[in-house]
């Protein structure tokens, strides 16, 4: 049984028990001795079956409706196949019904006959009619023996009525008193109990002169001819008895009256219970009818869930499969054509969420992948841009967008030249890999420097073609910023002439001076006027050149020396305004404005030495301009992007700018384009830019030169500081 | 629906018990150390009734009879309960009613119903108990009543009668108290 469902096993008790009651009913309807008291119970617990599976059946409509209503899966299928077995099931059953019913009505009628009828209610008639004679002949025979009692006397009485009794035949003669009261009687039958008074309307009827003849059915001695007549007495005629005998009918008369008399109560009781009978066999016919007919519908209800909730059960996963839920697994639904299109739906499920779980994990493999060469690429400090192979930028890292010193994110799936419409300085870097893409060289280097907007760059750049055909190829190139390194060794190189200048120079100076002085004083006062003169000039510029060439070692000795910095937090704008301050006060004809910004983070730097770089890009900037309309903007502001926490400082003139040759040397000790100067000022600023760890470049811009220094916010350990 | 019918039932079946049968008078008393009832029970019979009568359906009538001692802290104390069954019929060749006591077998008939029913509702001298039974420390309750037994109807009436409240004929239970 383990095969089965629950609900079908409580199904299959509940049809048998219900086919059992219904048996006992039908039994109960034909045969009333056995099944008496059973019946009404029947119809009770039939009854209550009957309500009970009403009421399910209308909960089961309210279910289906409602799932109809909020449109579940199946709900449709349900209905209709509900539809389908509520027809099959009822039509023919009331088809069924109805004939029977036909058939019960006629049936039942059709036991009584009009001619039967008849001939009972004759048979009745006749019987009553041969007793009439009888009673009429008893009536006379106890009329003729009540004229013998005429004299007798209540004493005498009782030996009269024996006697008469034999006469008349009568099996009881009883003698009643004007008042009622028995005066005497005489029984064939001695041990029978008293004889009753006769009822009050028959002595009212024989007082009224009328006397009494009437049949006495007598339980178990049969029928009997009661006839009662009035009796003269011996005190008169006022004085008037009753005297009431009791004649046996003959056997056979007794008999064959008996028989009509239960042949006609038979039948007289049957045809007033036909209506009962029928309503009877109708009622149970009807509740067989309704109680199979219900549970036939309930199992509809049953079989069309059943049948369609694998199918709604499919429905369902199947949308849950398109919505993308993979993996529903179904239960499983026997071993039919259903249960296999279920199997073959989860084996389906489960294969496509098999694939899917691959899918990711190869997604997620590529990811990492892609997230670990991201990584590398972003910490790399070359510049790394791959092209595809339309040319078009694909990838770029921060190192490229800081050495290019562009918006790469801008150009992403564009070609390199849409970048070089908007930014004209990248066009000799574009041109380059453009030459070397379209002779399709597999490898190249290059060395060009750049212009970007934080200066003019070296840049050390190969390229290489990447393996894959169609989309899968194209071009990575990987570019260095070589600016600094070749900065440094130009610097070392200088610091070295420098201290070997200031060095070797200083030396001779002082005995020259010395010489020279020596020389005016002993030989002055010797020579004539002109002479004397002469020798004055000559040695007051041997004096000033020396001093000068003193100041020059002074200060070649100066950049060659190492730093050393007292760091302190310092104002920067209030810096800047009170050296700007020291060149409003000289009216050389050139004016400075200033743009601060208010939001600068603090500055760990060396006040002294931050002063003495403004000054010389100030007088830098005056210089510039010979033509005496100078005009300077200094503007200070925080820096952006990675360097958030330090300054910028823009110095700009409106002179002719710089030569394009220069661009290279300008911080280099000795290039100057002016007349006068020591060719160290921008040299000097550059070696205590780079002692506070910052960075300065030189542009041209229209109408001018600019000059732009960074300084971080905090000086790193690595910065040489000495503590004073 | 059948709960309102029910209810009407119920109703229907209270207004014809009380018009039904009724115990117009019932008393006790002691006849040489017996205990015995004297009663009137008036019988009239539901036109429903009497035409199934007439058309051969014999009707039984029980009278019961019991006498109990009361207890207040405790179900009654059930001493006698008696019981006369009486079957009605009615007797086509005589055109007679027969009354026939169920017990004793002993029977009568009557030209009449009418004399019939006030034969049956004449009860005289019904011995219940004798003296030497009863304790004379206690008071005890005699309860009289009687119905028709549907039960005893044949089997395609009685469904109608169970719901019928023509048939519903009963009397109310009359009671007296009795010390010995």
């Amino acid at each position: 049984m383990s095969w089965l469902p629950r609900q079908a096993i409580i199904r299959i008790l509940l049809s048998v028990l219900l086919v059992l009651s219904l048996y006992l009913l039908s039994a109960a309807t034909e045969n009333s001795a056995r099944f008496g008291r059973l019946y009404l119970w029947l119809l009770l617990i039939n009854g209550v079956v009957l309500v009970v599976l009403s009421g399910l059946i209308i909960n089961n409509l309210q279910r289906l409706v409602r799932s109809f209503r909020a449109r579940e899966t199946g709900s449709r299928l349900t209905l209709r196949l509900m539809a389908l077995f509520v027809v099959l099931a009822v039509v023919p059953g009331l088809v069924v019904y109805g004939f029977s019913m036909q058939f019960l009505q006629r049936g039942v009628d059709s036991w009584f006959d009009v001619r039967i009828e008849n001939a009972l209610e004759d048979a009745l008639t006749l019987s009553q009619a041969s007793l009439d004679q009888r009673m009429r002949d008893m009536q006379q025979r106890l009329e003729e023996a009540a004229q013998e009692l005429a004299d007798v006397t209540p004493a005498m009485a009782p030996i009269t009525l024996g006697d008469l009794r034999g006469r008349t035949g009568a099996s009881e003669l009883t003698l009643i008193g004007e008042n009622g009261r028995i005066i005497a009687a005489s029984s064939v039958d001695t041990d029978s109990i008293l004889p009753h008074r006769p009822e009050e309307s028959i002595l009212l009827q024989l007082r009224q002169g009328r006397p009494y003849v009437g049949l006495d059915p007598i339980e178990n001695a049969g029928l009997h001819i009661r006839a009662l007549v009035r009796a003269p007495g011996p005190d008169g005629p006022g004085k008037t008895r009753i005297l009431q005998g009791l004649f046996q009918v003959s056997p056979r008369i007794n008999d064959l009256a008996a028989e009509v008399e239960t042949a006609f109560s038979e039948y007289r009781e049957l045809a007033y219970l036909r209506g009962p009978l029928k309503d009877s066999f109708s009622l149970t016919l009807s509740l067989v009818l309704l109680l199979s007919l219900l549970f036939a519908v309930w199992s509809a209800f049953y079989l069309a869930r059943r049948l369609v909730a694998p199918v709604s059960r499919l429905a369902e996963g199947t949308r849950a499969m398109a919505a993308g839920e993979y993996g529903t697994q179904l239960p499983p639904a026997g071993n039919d054509e259903l249960g296999f299109l279920v199997r073959s739906f989860n084996d389906m499920s489960r294969r496509v969420a098999n694939v899917r779980d691959a899918a990711r994990q190869s997604q997620a493999l590529v990811e990492s992948q892609r997230t670990y060469l991201e990584t590398v690429l972003g910490r790399l400090s070359s510049g790394v841009l791959a092209l595809a192979p339309d040319g078009t930028l694909r990838t770029y890292n921060q190192a490229a967008v800081e050495i290019l010193s562009l918006p790469l994110e801008e150009g992403v799936g564009r070609p390199l030249s849409a970048l070089v419409q908007r930014f004209p300085d990248l066009s000799p870097f574009v041109d380059h890999v453009d030459a070397h893409r379209r002779a399709s060289e597999a490898e190249w280097r290059a060395e060009l420097s750049l212009d970007t907007r934080e200066g003019r760059r070296s840049l050390i750049c190969s390229g290489a073609m990447l393996p894959g055909e169609g989309d899968e190829g194209g071009e990575v190139i990987v570019f260095d910023d070589v600016t600094t390194l070749i900065q440094a060794q130009r610097d070392a190189a200088w610091g070295e002439v420098a201290r070997r200048l200031a060095h070797e120079i200083r030396n001779p100076l002082t005995p020259i001076q010395l010489s020279a002085e020596r020389l005016q004083h002993k030989v002055a006062h010797r020579l004539s006027g002109d002479e004397a003169a002469l020798l004055q000039r000559s040695t007051e510029t041997i004096i000033h050149q020396v001093e000068a060439m003193k100041e020059m070692v002074q200060a070649f000795s100066e950049y060659a020396r190492p730093p050393v910095l007292q760091p302190r937090t310092v104002d920067f704008n209030a810096l800047v305004q009170e050296v700007v301050e020291l060149y409003r006060g000289q009216s050389t004809g050139a004016s400075i404005s200033v743009e601060l910004d208010d939001g600068l983070p603090g500055l760990q730097a060396d006040p002294g030495r931050l002063r003495q770089l403004l000054n010389n890009l100030i007088r830098n900037a005056l210089e510039a301009d010979d033509a005496g309309d100078c005009q300077i903007v200094v503007s200070t502001r925080r820096g952006s992007g990675r360097h958030a926490q330090g300054v910028e400082l823009d110095v700009q003139d409106n002179g002719p700018g710089l030569a394009d040759a220069m661009l290279d040397q300008l911080f280099e000790p000795y290039v100057s384009t002016k007349t006068r100067g020591s060719g160290l000022g921008l040299a000097i600023v550059k070696k205590i830019v780079e002692e506070h760890n910052g960075t300065i470049t030189a542009r041209n811009v229209d109408g001018g030169a600019r000059i732009s220094v960074r300084l971080p916010g905090v000086v790193s350990d690595d910065a040489q500081w000495e503590n004073a | 629906m059948p709960l309102a019918g029910l209810l009407w039932l119920v109703l229907v079946s209270v207004a014809t018990e009380a018009s039904a049968f009724s115990v117009a008078s019932f008393e006790s008393r002691f006849d040489d150390q017996l205990l015995v009832v004297d009663a009137r029970i008036d019988y009239s019979l539901s036109s429903t009734a009497i035409e199934a009568l007439e058309n051969g359906v014999d009707l039984v009538i029980v009278q019961r009879l019991g006498l109990e001692r009361p207890r207040w802290w405790w179900r009654d104390v059930e001493v006698a309960d008696q019981q006369r069954r009486y079957r009605l019929a009615y007797h086509a060749i005589s055109r007679r009613y027969v009354l026939n006591r169920l017990a004793s077998g002993e029977s009568r008939s009557f030209r009449t119903l009418n004399a019939l029913l006030m034969r049956l509702g004449e009860i005289e001298a019904w011995p219940v108990i004798g003296r030497d039974r009863l304790d004379p420390a206690h008071d005890y309750r005699l309860s009289l009543d009687t119905r028709l037994e549907v039960d005893a109807l044949p089997r395609l009436l009685r469904t109608v009668a169970w719901t019928n409240a023509d048939w519903q004929l009963s009397s109310e239970t009359q009671s007296l108290e009795v010390r010995p």
